[in-house]
Formats: structure tokens, sequence, C-alpha cells
């Protein structure tokens, strides 16, 4: 593979600057005289009118072509008001600001993953692992950035954090040298950039190389993360908690077992002080700075951009370091030809936090929790300073870039790209013997994610008449995915100095790789790889008729190597129609600027994230069991078996496809100063893959079948509107883009019209995102009120226990009464954005929403179900520092017997059910562009000088009870281990020269 | 001027040739481009085809029955809780087992109640019955020997599987095949239809496997799987182990003839695991190799011929683990840095299972005049620390390191003697009921004769409870024991109903219920009517 691409790009080059010497023969030039100068032709044509062709000389190559594609201005990012903003990822970017685009931001630790949902959920949202297979393909200048695999949940027993670095790989994108972001969601385009965007796909184009402008932009900001408000509480209040507990249902027995750290009622670690904020959340800077440089001449230019941003949390010393370079060059050795790069590097290192919770999940390794962290800082301290022995090493390097030739000959134009991503992360991480009970812990992860790409395309116009067009395309790409991993994780080093797991590294000597260091660590190594291949052909044509009506079709072939032999080929078409309304109907209204209406309809394949479906029947490693997930074998040697844990595979499964239909009318009225879209949208994703349960005496829990259909349908509006134009006052520009959203199970595999998958349940008919819940009703106070033989899943209630709502009235409380309520995904989303401007201030405020979520307020949930939580001694026994604290809107719940054997605190009833709607005003921006004050202009360098003041997260309108709506983990738990979304305050300035 | 040009105009339509030469060369390599060998995972068409193939699934078969007893700490949860020397420190879902509320909703409890990780095994050891003879033909290094023994450690895993699960849960659904590929859907076989299948399939292993493998067995000489009898002793089942797995199915079954044949086998066959081929001998323990984890004999903290029936946890092959042991259960500090252990044995029960004052596992040691820590650890604390079994990482007897390498053992010499003499005294042979019931106690310092023993079955089973305190037998030695003496009084009670063990044991009670989900996943089953 890798020697195909290196000898096709060696090709390439040579075709360039060396094949010119080698054929400069008498026979060549004598036949071909004539067609060069019809080519000068259209060279000089060209000069006059550049729309014609789509190759200009200062605008080269795939992006700029790709900008063209995506005509329309209103799915894109208002990049000047964003721009002042201090985001640190795409996500955050685009949050509330594209239409029909959800953005889960459900840690502010930055740096964390973030979830794009695009149009609504394509499939389950039950898992870390699920939300993989949503997101959408981000195009960085024609590259679709490759994502981390989730393969690594394989060898995880908790999926709270992939193994690695688990950076957000898009905090690579620096809003500063982005000349657009677009989202793309119609139907024919989709078609068009094929299977890796069946999910739809946020089109990034960077600023880039531009003929006769010189340019130099410098960028930066300083700021602070400010700290939250927090009420926080001491043992005290615990200890009142508990307290109407115990009066109502402890026995004797019940009081031995009282938390050992709450019964002494001196005891100064937990009854002193609780102060624990002040080391805990932190005003904390962040800045960044930038340079970007564009210059060159018509036939050749380039631009540089440099920027090292600081971007930190509020909370547990967290932030993240960001460096970016990126180079682009354009070229036209010849009028007919061009050749254009882009390359760009990225560098992240996250500084982690140091939450119980995480360092149990990655060390597997759950110490006795009988004593949680103090509340008090002096004793908090002495925990923080231990931390001060750990190794956290998290760094991701990102490389990507494409180069692309666009030749014309003729009316031919033939282009071709290559493309590659590649990203690396590796993660070191230590812990002292003294933070885990005497044992310590190391663990290395290095994976890489690599993508090639070989892209070539043949475009060709063919002119019926003047009024008649055709233009056609041909073309063929080679995609070519690995993913890769190590990683050791290790236990018990000799001491707290040994911070590395040397292995010896000798293969010809008996120990090889056995660990070094004497005394030894105890280590479990994981190794995994996974290559994938998409090959894809396609032609598309587009017939215009004079510039009133368009209709495009594509069809395209595309084969997977993750797909079974015999079908991983799917050929799929698209088809897409404008029609110029203003043109054909209202050529002399003054109403209409413009008014047009499109509709199409494509199918584009989804291709597997994981290979195993491609296998068929097959054997893995899964020899373990619920808590030990990662048994490789018996005996000292490996065992291999059906895989009886993760379902079987079976012969038949073929890809799963996206079904889009769009119908968009989009106007402008009042000499443009009102612009206005409205699409509506239906989209299925059929034949998708899941697992169904079987009998268990198979020996399985499910087995994976094809057929799940789910549709999302919807409505967006977009307004765009300069409500104010005064050319020497006041300017007010709004733009508001609203979205609804409605999504629905429409089949499942074999006719199935439910599933159940661990704690959630599927209905044909409702949405995926349906939580199954029991109904709460209260509680039954006395014994007397309990109906007489009402048992819950076979134990008798009692007083005390919750009066769960018996919907078939069995008197038997069990699965069969729980009902699908709530949706974890929003009805409604969007933003609204406003500037105004007055000479040279403007002020910019930006408020974005998420309306119909709800989410499961887990951590009340744990909270009142101490007895089984501090009981437990597992992963969600585990108490953080910060729940220390108690929150302005928690609810309070009634009085249930915590001891009773139903469970009553349980987490999956209505009772934790909560609306985590929200609006929040996501930033405000005042700024003065100097520039065209006398001060500036004298110089007449400064294009602009633009100072400004930002404040991000400034508030947030909401019923949820918890820190933060939109703290809610992607599978709709809210647990309050995340850390807080922070204010941010910065200054900075932009100068143009 | 004109050269130039022309010259250009080659070089465009060279390069346009180029460009058409490349669409052509993509387009060329497509069908091999989209065949990706994975490399995580064996397909149909990689496996069953080499010698190696063979070992490793029949590896998994072992891997995934060890699995399926321990999984959520199971075995002990399961056999050692009900009615059992325990009590619960905290654990809600413990008490809830310990109380007899078996339906209690705990996530654990609902793992537990659920069968199929031992479907999963049977499910394995059927494939492989069915598939690896496959290989006979493909790989010349696998004989029709080491075929045929394969297949009856698959056989005698899946006869062991059945048993294990008919003793949790009665009457199972019965699959003597891996219907692989497809679902169907059974109702349960009367226990006494999968105890009489699982006795066949045990049966017919048992005339083929060696008593040793790798080793200098004539039943199969020679290294297995490239490796000798000390590499494999304590990991694969022998004929001893299939021997000991029938005389357990046929005491449970109170046919105590079969037991006592089976086990009179066993026991007449020490000599083959005795000091031969280079390993540690088989035979009976001493306290050292009980408690403390002695090198040579002990079966929890080594793969040893000890180990008659059982899965090792070895650390040096990266398996210790949290979960799978008692220590996570029983284990606390000093032992390991944990304040309180999940369950422990109080005083008086101590007291009233040891009552000899020369018991060396738990008595006043009359040289310190202190109480021996062997079995509990602070025995006049509030919470004495049952530490009987403390193997941790990789096999000191305390340690930091909350991972555990203890085996689950199943059957040792002492357990299978025991259960020879409950045989003999179940057929009246007194005599030789005593000598076995001696002979297993004999490196405890106690010794039992009719004359201070009026109740030979007590005894025994007096001694079971204490020399296999911790080792997942206790429920399933009350139920035996109940069934022999068959006596009136109240067993247990059900909504405020007395019950006499034999209403208790038709009503079902003695099997736990079957998780809600097995019940969701095939309709067929039933409810196991006590719990109904």
């Amino acid at each position: 593979m890798v020697k195909i691409y290196t000898s096709v790009s060696f090709t390439l080059f040579l075709s360039i600057f060396g094949l010119q010497s080698l054929y400069a023969n008498k026979t060549w030039h004598k036949t071909s005289d004539k067609s060069y100068f019809v080519f000068q032709q259209d060279t000089t044509k060209s000069k006059k009118d550049s729309s014609i062709y789509s190759i200009k000389t200062d605008t080269i190559g795939q992006m700029v072509k790709a900008l063209q594609r995506f005509k329309t201005g209103r799915d894109t990012i208002n990049i000047r008001s964003s721009a002042p903003v201090p985001n640190l990822s795409l996500q955050q970017i685009i949050k509330g600001n594209l239409a029909g685009v959800y953005v889960q931001e459900p840690n502010g630790e930055p740096g964390t993953e973030q979830s794009i949902i695009v149009q609504g959920a394509s499939g389950l949202l039950f898992t870390k692992r699920d939300i993989y297979a949503l997101q959408p393909a981000v195009y960085l200048n024609g590259v679709p950035l490759v994502q981390d695999n989730p393969f690594a949940f394989d060898v995880q027993k908790y999926d709270y954090n992939r193994i690695g670095p688990a950076t957000n790989l898009l905090s690579q994108i620096n809003i500063e040298n982005v000349q657009s972001i677009t989202v793309v969601k119609d139907p024919f385009e989709l078609a068009k950039l094929g299977p890796n965007a069946a999910n739809g796909a946020i089109y990034i184009t960077t600023k880039n190389a531009r003929a006769g402008l010189k340019d130099i932009s410098l960028n930066s900001y300083f700021g602070y993360v400010t700290p939250p408000n927090v009420n926080t509480v001491n043992g005290v209040y615990e200890n009142n908690f508990r307290k109407p507990f115990y009066q109502k249902y402890a026995t004797a027995e019940n009081y031995d077992g009282y938390a050992s750290y709450l019964r002494d009622s001196t005891n100064t670690a937990y009854y002193g002080p609780s102060n624990w904020n002040d080391l805990y959340y932190k005003n904390t800077p962040t800045f960044s700075a930038d340079l970007g440089i564009t210059g060159g001449s018509d036939r050749a230019n380039f631009r540089f951009f440099g920027s090292g941003t600081k971007n930190a949390g509020n909370a547990d010393d967290t932030k993240i370091n960001r460096y970016n370079l990126f180079f682009g060059i354009n070229m036209a050795p010849f009028k007919w030809l061009t050749v254009s790069s882009v390359v760009n590097a990225v560098r992240l290192d996250r500084f982690r936090n140091k939450s119980l919770r995480d360092r149990f999940a990655e060390t597997r390794y759950i110490p006795d929790l009988s004593s949680p962290l103090s509340p008090n800082a002096a004793i908090y301290s002495g925990f923080l300073t231990e931390n001060d022995k750990n190794v956290d090493n998290n760094r991701s390097s990102i490389l990507n870039g494409n180069l692309t030739l666009s030749a014309k000959v003729n009316k031919v134009i033939l282009s071709t790209s290559l493309i590659f991503d590649y990203n690396e992360g590796s993660r070191d991480y230590f812990t002292p013997s003294t933070l885990m009970d005497g044992v310590s812990y190391i663990s290395n992860y290095f994976g890489y994610s690599q993508r090639l790409i070989m892209n070539n395309e043949a475009s060709y116009k063919y002119t019926i008449d003047k009024k008649n067009t055709i233009d056609f395309e041909v073309g063929q790409s080679l995609q070519g995915d690995t993913y890769k991993y190590n990683y050791a994780r290790a236990y018990n080093g000799p001491n707290d100095y040994v911070k590395l797991n040397l292995v010896n590294g000798n293969s010809a000597t008996g120990g090889y790789l056995n660990t070094l260091s004497s005394g030894g660590f105890y280590v479990f190594r994981y190794i995994d790889k996974e290559k994938n291949n998409l090959m894809s052909i396609y032609g598309s044509a587009k017939y215009s008729y004079n510039n009133i009506f368009e209709l495009s079709a594509i069809l395209r072939r595309d084969g997977s190597s993750n797909g079974q032999p015999d079908s991983r080929w799917v050929t799929t078409p698209a088809f897409n129609a404008n029609f110029n309304l203003k043109e054909q109907f209202f050529k002399t209204s003054t109403t209409f600027d413009k008014l047009n209406i499109s509709a199409g309809w494509g199918r584009s394949i989804r291709i597997f994230l994981d290979d195993r479906y491609a296998a068929g029947p097959q054997y893995r490693s899964e020899n373990g069991w619920f808590e030990e997930p990662t048994i490789p074998g018996y005996g000292g040697r490996l065992g291999i078996n059906r895989p009886y844990d993760s379902g079987f595979i079976g012969y038949g499964i073929t890809l799963p496809y996206a079904d889009r239909t769009n119908l968009t009318i989009d106007a402008s009225f009042f000499n443009n100063r009102l612009n206005a879209a409205v699409t509506a949208y239906n989209r299925d994703d059929k034949n998708q893959i899941i697992g169904i349960p079987v009998p268990f005496e198979t020996g399985y829990g499910l087995t994976h079948k094809t057929g799940m259909n789910i549709n999302n349908k919807g409505l967006e509006l977009m307004l765009n509107g300069l409500v104010i134009s005064k050319p020497n006052g006041i300017n007010w520009n709004t733009s508001v883009n609203l979205n609804y959203n409605k999504n629905e199970l429409k089949a499942l595999p074999e006719g199935l019209t439910e599933v159940i998958n661990g704690d959630n349940k599927l209905v044909v008919g409702k949405p995926v995102g349906s939580f199954w819940l029991y109904t709460n009703n209260g509680i039954y106070g006395s014994n007397g009120e309990v109906p007489a033989g009402r048992t819950f899943n076979g134990i008798p209630l009692k007083a005390g226990d919750p009066n769960w709502v018996d919907y078939n009235n069995d008197n038997r409380i069990d699965s069969k009464d729980k009902v699908l309520t709530g949706d974890r995904l929003p009805k409604f989303i969007g933003g609204w954005n406003n500037t105004l401007a007055y000479k040279g201030f403007d002020l910019n405020f930006n408020l974005i929403f998420a309306l119909g979520q709800k989410a499961m307020n887990q951590y009340e949930s744990t909270r009142y179900g101490f007895i089984n939580r501090e009981a437990g001694n597992d992963i969600n026994s585990v108490k953080e520092v910060s729940s220390w604290q108690t929150f302005d809107n928690e609810k309070t719940y009634p009085i249930y017997n915590p001891w009773s054997d139903v469970d009553a605190y349980r987490v999956d009833q209505d009772l934790f059910l909560e609306n985590a709607s929200y609006m929040k005003l996501r930033s405000v921006t005042i700024g003065y562009d100097f520039g065209k004050t006398t001060l500036f202009k004298k110089s007449g360098n400064f294009r602009r000088a633009y100072l400004y003041a930002t404040a991000m997260n400034v508030f947030t309108v909401t019923n949820f009870s918890g820190a933060d709506p939109e703290l809610v983990n992607y599978n709709g738990y809210y647990d309050g281990a995340n850390l807080t979304i922070p204010r941010t305050f910065v200054l900075g300035f932009k100068l143009d020269l | 001027m004109n050269y130039i040009i022309n010259k250009r105009n080659n070089f465009y339509k060279i390069s346009a040739a180029v460009f058409m030469l490349l669409i052509g060369v993509g387009n060329f390599s497509c069908k091999k481009i989209d065949d990706v060998a994975s490399t995580r995972l064996a397909t149909e068409e990689t496996n069953w085809k080499t010698l190696e193939d063979a070992k490793a699934n029949l590896l998994s078969v072992y891997g995934l029955l060890r699995s399926a007893t321990v999984a959520d700490n199971g075995h002990w949860v399961l056999g050692d809780l009900r009615q059992g020397d325990f009590t619960i420190t905290n654990r809600a879902d413990l008490k809830a087992v310990v109380n007899g509320q078996l339906n209690a909703s705990y996530p654990v409890i609902n793992r537990l109640t659920n069968w199929r990780r031992f479907y999963a095994a049977i499910n394995a050891a059927s494939l492989f019955v069915e598939r690896s003879k496959e290989i006979l033909a493909l790989d010349p290094r696998y004989t029709k020997l080491n075929n045929d023994v394969d297949v009856a450690q698959a056989r005698m895993l899946r006869g062991f599987a059945y048993f294990y699960m008919s003793r949790i849960w009665g009457d199972v659904p019965l699959l003597t095949s891996s219907h692989d590929g497809e679902f169907i859907k059974l109702a349960r076989t009367s226990q006494q239809k999968v105890l009489a299948y699982a006795t066949n399939e045990v049966l017919a292993s048992a005339k083929v496997v060696p008593f040793r493998y790798g080793g200098t067995d004539p039943i199969m000489p020679g290294l297995y799987y490239g490796a000798d009898w000390p590499s494999w002793n304590g990991i694969v089942f022998t004929r001893l182990s299939a021997y000991i797995i029938l005389a357990h199915i046929a005491a449970w079954q109170g046919n105590y003839i079969d037991a006592a044949n089976y086990s009179k086998f066993v026991l007449d066959n020490q000599s083959t695991q005795y000091f031969v081929d280079g390993a540690n001998p088989l035979d009976y323990i001493d306290m050292l190799a009980l408690t403390e984890n002695q090198n040579n004999y002990s079966p929890f903290a080594y793969k040893r011929a000890n180990l008659m029936v059982g899965f090792p946890f070895e650390a040096g092959n990266g398996l210790s683990t949290a979960n799978g042991h008692i220590e996570q259960l029983t284990l606390a500090s000093p032992f390991i840095p944990k304040s309180m252990p999940e369950m422990f044995v109080p005083k008086d029960t101590i007291l009233k299972a040891f009552p000899n004052a020369a018991d060396l596992r738990f008595s006043i040691d009359v040289v310190t005049k202190q109480y021996r820590t062997n079995y509990f650890y602070n025995f006049q604390s509030e919470r004495p620390i049952f530490n009987k079994v403390k193997v941790i990482y990789p096999s000191n007897t305390s340690g930091n390191v909350t991972l555990f390498s203890s085996s689950m053992v199943f059957s040792r010499m002492e357990e299978i003697t025991l259960l020879r003499a409950e045989a003999l005294a179940a057929l009246g042979q007194k005599e030789d009921a005593f000598n076995a019931l001696n002979r297993a106690c004999n490196l405890r310092g106690i010794s039992f004769s009719p004359t201070t023993t009026p109740d030979l079955m007590a005894a025994i089973f007096a001694e079971r409870r204490r020399e296999l305190m911790g080792e997942g037998w206790r429920w399933y030695d009350i139920i035996r024991y109940n069934r022999i003496k068959n006596s009136n009084g109240v067993f247990a009670v059900k909504n405020g109903q007395q019950m006499t063990f034999k209403q208790f044991e038709q009503a079902g009670g003695i099997y736990w219920p079957v998780s809600q989900d097995v019940i969701t996943a095939n309709s067929s089953i039933t409810q196991n009517p006590y719990w109904q």
C-alpha cells in the first residue's frame, strides 16, 4: 500500500520538475501545435470571465474548488464573530452556530473529547463507543480527518476515557487560520464526499495562499478562566443528610455499619473547615498568539501560519498546550497546470485531571475507599503533594495535508491529489504507591491513526448552446486507514522513584521484554491493529439551463474492506435539482432579491469502524468476565473461542446506508438585507447492525444482525438580517438558527419490535435515545399502604420502599413495568448571534440553546443510595473531593429505606430523570478597530488594528439541578464527576498589515 | 521561443498521459486492496487448521469454565454463603444471599443468576468436539491420540459444567451439540437427565484421558503440546479429575455405591501422580500447604498436582486478578490494605465448628498460649479475618497488591477422601469410613473413633465444614447432609411458613432463581417455582 502511494507521489513530483528535459523531441511538438494554441485561447478567455472554469490562477486547487461546491453561506460559521472567542476545539466553535448541528461538551476539562451530531443521531447512544459511530466527517482543506478508533475499548473495563491521551483531535483547529467552516448536509454533496461522510460533514477551509496580496496578521489574547462559586460542605452536612435515613429505618446492625469517616465528630479531616475549593478551583491564565503571513505572485504564492495556545480549565489544574504550524503553497509552473499543497502540523500536550475516578478507571485497581478525600484544604494539599509524584504525559502529534495537481487539457480538467492524515498519541502515566494503598502503577500507551488517500478527478464542461450546458465529472479514490496501539499497564514497581517500566529490548535473549527494574512490575500488555481500505469510483453530471434550472446526478460505487466479501461493493446514486424562482417568475420583483428552491435525494453507504463484521463467524480471545474482561487465555497459553461476550457475527452482514431527502427554499429580501432559508430533511439510516438478544443457553448474549432503521426528520430555519444599517451610525446584524429534529426507530432486525440492550430498551416507533425507567409514584409510608402481595422482582415491597407503578397490573413490579420516556437528545437546538457596530466599535453576543433533552441524575442517585455505594467498594463508590459541595437548585427526594433489597435509589426510575434543557449566553465581545483612527491611518500599513475583550460562558438558564446541564455524559447520565465549563475573560488584539 | 513552447507542449501531453495512467493504476489494484486480513481474530478460514489451533481452542474451554465458576466470586457466593458460616460486614447484595433473598435486585446477583457463562463453556466444548477432528487431516503433527484426548477433555468439561450448573439451578436446558450459528430455544431438562448426560460424558472421557499429560503415562506418553507434566499438572483435567467429578455427580444423586467406587479409584491411583515425571507429588497437604502457600504442595498458590479438579490463576502467567477469588471477600488489614473484610466468620460460629482443642486449623496453641491464626486472624476481635486462603500477588500471604492468584479449588485429596468417607458411611461401611475420615484429617491434629463419635455422618460433614471452609462447598454439603438425615426440623421459612428440608427441596428452594434476563431472552425457560 505504502509502496503504491510513494511511487505515485514520486511520479507526480517527477512530472512537474523532471520530465521537461526528458521529452523534448520533434515528433511531439509537431503534432501538438494545434492543441496548444487552442488551449492558449481558453486561458485567455478565462482571464476575461474567470467564473467559467473553476480553476483560477490565484485560487487554486482542491480547497477552493470545494468552497465553490458549497456555495451557500447559510451553513457556515460567522468567522469574524467567532475569532475573538477563545474556543479551543472545533466543537466549541460551532456549538449552537451551525444549523442542524448538536454539540455535546460533557466536560469542561480542556482538550477532552466532545461530540458532534448532525441532524439527529444515526445510531445508538448507550455507550461511549456508540458515540464514535455518530460523528460526522471533518474535512480540513479536503482532508477527511481520521479519528481515534474505538477498538481500544475492547481492552478496557471502564469506558469513561479511551486509553491513551484521549485528547480531542479536533482541538487542532485554530480559528485564526480558518477561512470558512461549513456543515454539509445536502444529499448530493454528501454523496460526492462518499462513505466517510455518512453522518454528514463539516468542511473547513483554512486561509490559504493568494496572489497579489501580501499580508501579515498577528493575533493574540490573554485572559483568565475563573473559578465557579461553590457552597462547600463538610462532614456535618453529610451527617445531617444521613440522619433522617437512620432515624427512620436503621437497625442496630445498620448503626454498626455507620460510615467510619463520619463516626468521629472531632475528626478535623472531615468535620473541620471545608475549603478544598481554594486548591481545587483556581484563576488560571489562558493565552494564545499567532502569526500568519501570506504572499507571493500570481504564479507562485504561499501562506504560513504558526500559533501557540494555552487553554486552561478552572478546576484541578487542567490545561492543554497547542502548537500549530501551517504551510500552504500554490504554484502554476505552466498556465495550464497548477500545483498546490498544504501541510498542517499540530502538537497537543494535555495536562489531565487528578480525579479518583479517572485514576482508578485507568489503573483498573480500586483500593479501599472507606475514607474519602478530606474537604479540608490542609489535608487535601497533602493529597496534591503526593500527586506531584505523578507522571502524566499526554501528547498528540498530528500531521496532515495534501498535494494537489490540476491540469487543464482543452475542456477537460484533470486533478489528482494525495491526501494524508497521521496522528499519533502517547501517554505515560505513573502514580505513586502513596496514592494507591502501597501499590504504584505505570501505564504506557502509544498509538497512531493513519489515513492516506489518492484522489483522481476529471471534469469536462460540454456547452450545447448558450443556454444549455452539462458538466461531467468522473473520479476515483483509494483510501487506506490504519489504526494501531500498544498499551501496557504495570503494577507495584520497586519504589516510587522508578517511574519507567524499562524492558529488555534484546529479542535474542531469553528475557526479551521482561521488565528490567529489580523487584519488577506486574505487567499486562495489549497490542491491537486494524486496517481498513476504501475504494471508490464515481461519475456525475450537472445540467444547467440558463441560470434558472440545474439538475445534477451522481452515481458512485464504493468498496470497503470492512464489509463482507460478497457485499462490500455497493452502488449508490444521488440527485439534486435547483430552480431559480426569482429568475423564472419574479424577475422584475423588488421584494425578492433571490428566491431558490432546491431538492435532493441521495444514498451513501456507511462503513463499519470495526473489521470484525467482515470476518463473519470468528474466534477471538474473550476469556474473561464482567469484572475482569481481559483474561487472555488459560494455563499461560492463549485461548481462542467464539465471541460469546461481544456477540455472534454471522454471514450475510451487508453494509448500512443512509438515504437522505432534502428540500430547501432560500430567499433574500429588501436589498439583500434579510436572508432566510428553510430546510426540511428526512434521513433514513438503514440496514444498521445491532446485537439482538439470543437465548443465553447458546452461550451468547447477542447475535449481530443488520436491519435496524433509524429515521431523523426535521426542519431548519435560518434568518440573517441587517436590522439597522446606517452608514455612519449604528449597524445591527442578527442571525438566528432554529432546528427541530425528530428521531424515531423505524425497524429492528428480523421484524422485532423491541430489543433490550443492557439497561436500555429499543422500541420501534420511539426515539433511540429514550430512557427505560420505572415510574416512581412516591413512597409506601407503612406496610399497610403496600397492595397485598406486591413484589419488586420477586421481593415483597415494604414500608419505606418506593411506590413504583404497576403498569401491567400483575401486582409484580418487574422489567415489564419499565417504560420508555424522555430522550437523550434535544428536540430543538439553535443559536442567536448579534453584532452591533458603531463606527469603529462593535459588540457581539451569542446565545445558544438546546431544548427538550432529558438526563438521568446519577449523582443524586448515588448520593441518596449511599448505603449501597459505600458497601460496594467499586468505581461507583468513589467520592471525589468536588462532591463536598451543594448546588443551588438541588432537588430533594423522598426518604426511602436505603437498606432495602429493592435498591430504592436505583437510577433506572423517573425519580432521577430531569429536564436538561438550557440556554446559555455563550460569549460577549466588545471591540474597537483602531485601524481607521488617525493614529494608524498615518502609517498606512495597518488594515486593521482591533482591540477586544471577550467574556465566555457568561450565564446559563436551566432547570437542571446539577452543576451544568451540559455536563451530562454521552449516555445521558449526569454523574457529577466531570469538570465545570469555566467562565473565561480575555483581552486580545488583531493586527492585519 | 518556439522551442520553449513546443517543449511545454510536450510536457503537457506527457503529464496528461501520466494522469490517465494513474487513474488506470488505481483501478487495477482495486480487488487486492479490498482484501485486508484481520490481525485481531481468527476466521473460519484460519481456525481449525493446525495443532496450535487445537491447543488454543481447547484451553479456551478451560478458560471459559474457569470464568464461569469464579465470575463475581460466584463459586464462593453460591457455595459458602447460604446458611453458611460467614457474616457479611456491609454489602447488601451478599447479605441478601446469606438471608436467602436470592432474587434481590442487585447487579451481582443478577449476573450470578445468569447461566450464560456456563453455556459459553459448554458451547465451546461442543464446538471443539465437533470441529477439532478437521485438524487431523491438515496437520500431521496433530495425532489421532492427541485429538482423542483433547475431545475427551472437552467432553469432561462439558459434563462438569452441566453438573456444576445443575447443583445451582436444578433443571437446566440440555444442549449436547454446538448448533453453531443458530440460536435454538430449549426448555429446561430434568436434572435427572442432565446428570445422566453429565455422567455419560465424564465416564466416556475417563476411559480416554491419561493420568498424566506430557509425561511417561503409557496411555499418552511424550510431551503434550510440547510441554511436560510439571508444566501441565494442575492445569488440565486428568483421569483422576474425571473420577472425582463422577463421584460427586453420584453423591449428589444419592448414588453412594458409585460415589464410593469412583472415589476409591481416585485414592487407589494416587501413585500415578506421586513423585513421577519430575513434578511435585499428589498428596495430602499439611497446614503449611493449606494456609501458608507452601511451595511444593499448596493447590491454592500454585498449579500443582494437588489441584485435582480446579482452575489456577498463576501470577506468572499474568492471571492475578482482583475479582474471582475468595480473598476479595475475606481479607483485610493486616493482610492487605483494606480496613474491613466484606465477610467474616463470627466468633460463635468458629467456636462451634472447631470444638477440638488439638485442631491445628483453629485452637489455642499449647506453646504460645495464643489462638492459632491459620484460619482466623485476630479471633478475639469483632471481625476475625478468615485468612485460610491468602494468595496475594504473586504468591505471598500478605502484601499491598490486592490482585490475587489463588486457584479455584474444586477438589483435592482431603476433599475426595472425605467424600469417600461420606459414601462409605452412607453405605454402612463404618470402619472404612472412619479410616477415610481419619486419613483426611490426619495432618490436622485430630482423629475420630467410633467410641467418641456416635454420629459418624455428622462428624464427616463437620470435618468437611472445617477442612473445606471457604472453598465453595458449604451449601451443597448442607443439602447432601439433609438429604441423608431427612430430619423433620424446620429448615427454612418462606413467607412466614415453616418448611422441613424435604418440603424446602420439593418446593425448589435449594436451587437459585434464574435471572429475568434469561427468561426474557428465551420464553420457554420458566422460573424456578420457589422463586416465582
